[in-house]
């Protein structure tokens, strides 16, 4: 794929000024992230000018953890921004249901909205009803994890393997090289946390060992189970692989537990390894953090790229947002004290929105 | 001894011969630490299996124990905030909604005559829709620390949770053997009409049992809270069916009456070394199901074997 990268700033003014042009003028973008880049590809989704104001429909895959409603409220939040040309978001909850999902993105063909989004709950189970939208004349956006093929108009996430490489650099570095690590997965079978792992296991030292993969189906309590089993396993471990911050801070907390030393570990932008972090490192030398972020406000790039579809401009088919890192230098400034641990600290949203949505 | 032998239920004799190969295998497995690791998890899925052992005696099923697992873990962490001083009202209204809880469980199987099977099916998904809309999907809170000493300290060495889970278990044991509770609770699964026409209170014994299984599970969502200090919506899911599965390794039968809180001691011990023990070997997630499901279905054959060469003898 031939990409071309802008800054997320460059990326959504872009998309601002153009919006600016034919639809008014777009709000300011509370950036709180201006370091992330957005790789472009120069393959082009076609738009196609809809009636105003225009239908969206958002099918999300479920709804159930704190990326989930973050993402939503930001979304919300931008359809507010452009209610003079967003007259409806209509959101639909897959629960988790691959199937449910299906049926409510033929739901949202019926109704004739003028574009679908969608967080999808199987990348391949989706792919025909999103084929059937987009040839029924709806504009598709899928975000934040791929669709098999490319039967939609364009698509938003973050590059899994850069995020890969970044984390195989991270366990090289600290660990010179050399070591024993473990990883632990989140859902079996996801085929994002897949491509990260396989990306990271490219890039490892060959003088590292993975010890184990095993699934904490991202929840804290099952990375500290999995963890607590794996330390009785292996005297020696050296570093932890967690796709997830929640994994990354029961695997920390089973290690505390053992009395063990902390030891370098990965994970994303969870607010509660951040706290772990901070409290525990002056007691944990070997305690090093890479937290690769997640973004929240994919939801919000995915929305401005599909009015910009409707408003009939074309977009670049694949967009991917640069993976930005959290680690024992820059903590501080993404750290929400005041805020609960399950706090997705990549957001658009103020602490005070964050406050209103945690109480 | 041959007569002592056979009085033990054959579940104690699996859970000793799978620790023994899988220490075999896996030598970490026999190390002290791991085994308090293991009693200290057991104690997770053991509380919420002495509530299940109890739905299935009556000839039911609870499949509501995950959304009580998950309601109890968001609404307990997020009274408490932190704060010690908010351990017992938290502890409070957990126990008050799994009174509830099992109440209109037993009132829909027992008045209504809806199967168990869909009640608490439709249960548990109210719970997990009702932890939603409490939480708006943005979890908060946290446990207080004095509330984290149950689940995370010991006790000369042996996990408190274990302690905890072990002495709430043989109370349920003692309910069950030695009350006209719990020979209700036998009479009712074994055959409703016959214990009714015995002058039975069938359908006050069928709401009773799905209290008391609630509660259990209110119990587990408070140790399971206490160990990980976290809220999380997903936390109740891995009980739903697991919790079936160590009663049934126990040696229950689903059609109700034959089962005891004892023998699902031994169930949970032995989900749990199976967990644990497909987590230290080296195998991919995929076998590790495999091999968890095969060896459940081994169990509850063997199980079913013995229990008929002793009805024989």
């Amino acid at each position: 794929m031939n990409m071309k990268q802008l800054n997320r700033r460059q990326a959504l003014l872009m998309g601002g000024a153009a919006l600016a042009g034919g639809l008014g003028a777009l709000p300011a973008f509370a950036d709180v992230a201006s370091e992330a880049t957005i790789e472009a590809s120069s393959e082009i989704a076609k738009g196609v000018a809809k009636k105003k104001p225009f239908r969206i429909g958002f099918s999300n895959g479920f709804s159930g953890n704190s990326w989930r409603t973050e993402s939503l409220a930001s979304m919300r939040k931008e359809a507010e921004k452009l209610k003079d040309v967003v007259g409806e978001l209509i959101i639909v909850d897959g629960q988790g249901d691959i199937a449910k999902q299906v049926n409510d993105i033929e739901d949202l063909i019926v109704q004739n909205v003028d574009a679908i989004m969608c967080i999808p709950n199987s990348g391949t189970a989706v792919a025909p009803v999103l084929r059937k939208a987009t040839r029924a004349g709806i504009l598709t956006m899928p975000f934040n994890l791929p669709v098999e093929g490319g039967n939609y108009s364009a698509y938003v996430g973050v590059d899994p393997v850069s995020k890969g490489k970044l984390i195989s650099e991270f366990f090289n570095t600290e660990l010179k090289g050399k070591g024993k690590i473990v990883a632990l997965g989140g859902l079996p079978g996801n085929s994002y946390t897949a491509a990260i792992w396989e990306a990271t296991q490219k890039g490892l030292s060959k003088d590292i060992e993975i010890l184990a993969f095993k699934d904490a189906n991202w929840e804290e309590d099952r990375a500290k189970i999995v963890m607590a089993d794996l330390i009785a396993a292996h005297p020696e471990i050296d570093g932890v692989w967690c796709d997830g911050g929640q994994v990354a801070t029961g695997a920390m907390k089973a290690l505390l537990a053992a009395n063990r030393p902390l030891v370098p570990v990965t994970g994303d932008d969870y607010n509660g390894i951040l706290k772990l972090y901070d409290a525990e490192k002056a007691k944990h030398p070997s305690f090093k953090i890479l937290m690769v972020s997640e973004p929240t406000w994919q939801s919000v790039v995915a929305l401005r790229e599909t009015v910009k579809l409707v408003s009939g401009q074309d977009v670049p088919k694949y967009q991917l947002i640069g993976a930005r890192t959290i680690t024992g230098d820059n903590y501080e400034k993404f750290i929400k004290r005041d805020l609960p641990d399950g706090v997705c600290v990549d957001t658009d949203l103020s602490d005070e929105e964050l406050k209103k949505i945690f109480s | 001894m041959a007569q002592l032998l056979a009085r033990i239920s054959p579940i104690w004799f699996a859970v000793i011969l799978f620790y023994v190969l899988a220490g075999i295998v896996s030598p970490a497995m026999l190390s002290t630490g791991q085994a308090l690791n293991v009693l200290q998890v057991a104690a997770l899925l053991g509380l919420v299996a002495t509530g299940q052992v109890i739905a299935l005696l009556v000839g039911g099923i609870d499949l509501s124990v995950g959304g009580v697992v998950t309601l109890t873990n968001i609404v307990a962490t997020s009274i408490m905030l932190g704060q010690d001083s908010s351990i017992p009202l938290a502890i409070a209204v957990c126990l008050l909604l799994g009174i509830l809880v099992g109440a209109l469980n037993g009132f829909m199987v027992a008045v209504l005559k809806v199967a168990p099977l869909i009640t608490t099916l439709a249960m548990n998904s109210i719970l997990f829709g009702a932890a939603l809309v409490y939480t708006g999907g943005a979890t908060r809170g946290t446990a207080a620390p004095a509330f984290k000493i149950i689940g995370q300290g010991a006790v000369l060495g042996i996990p408190l949770s274990a302690v905890a889970w072990l002495a709430v278990a043989i109370a349920v044991a003692v309910i069950l053997r030695r009350t006209i509770f719990g020979r209700w609770i036998y009479a009712v699964g074994a055959n409703s009409e016959a214990a009714a026409l015995m002058g039975v209170p069938v359908k006050r014994t069928l709401i009773g049992a799905y209290v008391m299984c609630s509660v259990m599970a209110v119990l587990g969502g408070l140790l399971i809270t206490s160990y990980i200090g976290n809220p999380s919506l997903g936390i109740g899911e891995q009980f739903l069916l697991n919790s079936v599965a160590a009663v049934v390794v126990g040696g229950a039968a689903l059609t109700g009456g034959v089962g005891s809180a004892v023998a699902t001691i031994g169930g949970a011990l032995f989900m749990t070394v199976l967990v644990s023990f497909t987590n230290i070997a080296r195998v991919s997630t995929g076998t590790q199901y495999i091999v968890q499901g095969a060896l459940i279905i081994l169990s509850v054959m063997v199980y079913r074997a013995l229990a008929e060469k002793r009805r024989i003898t």
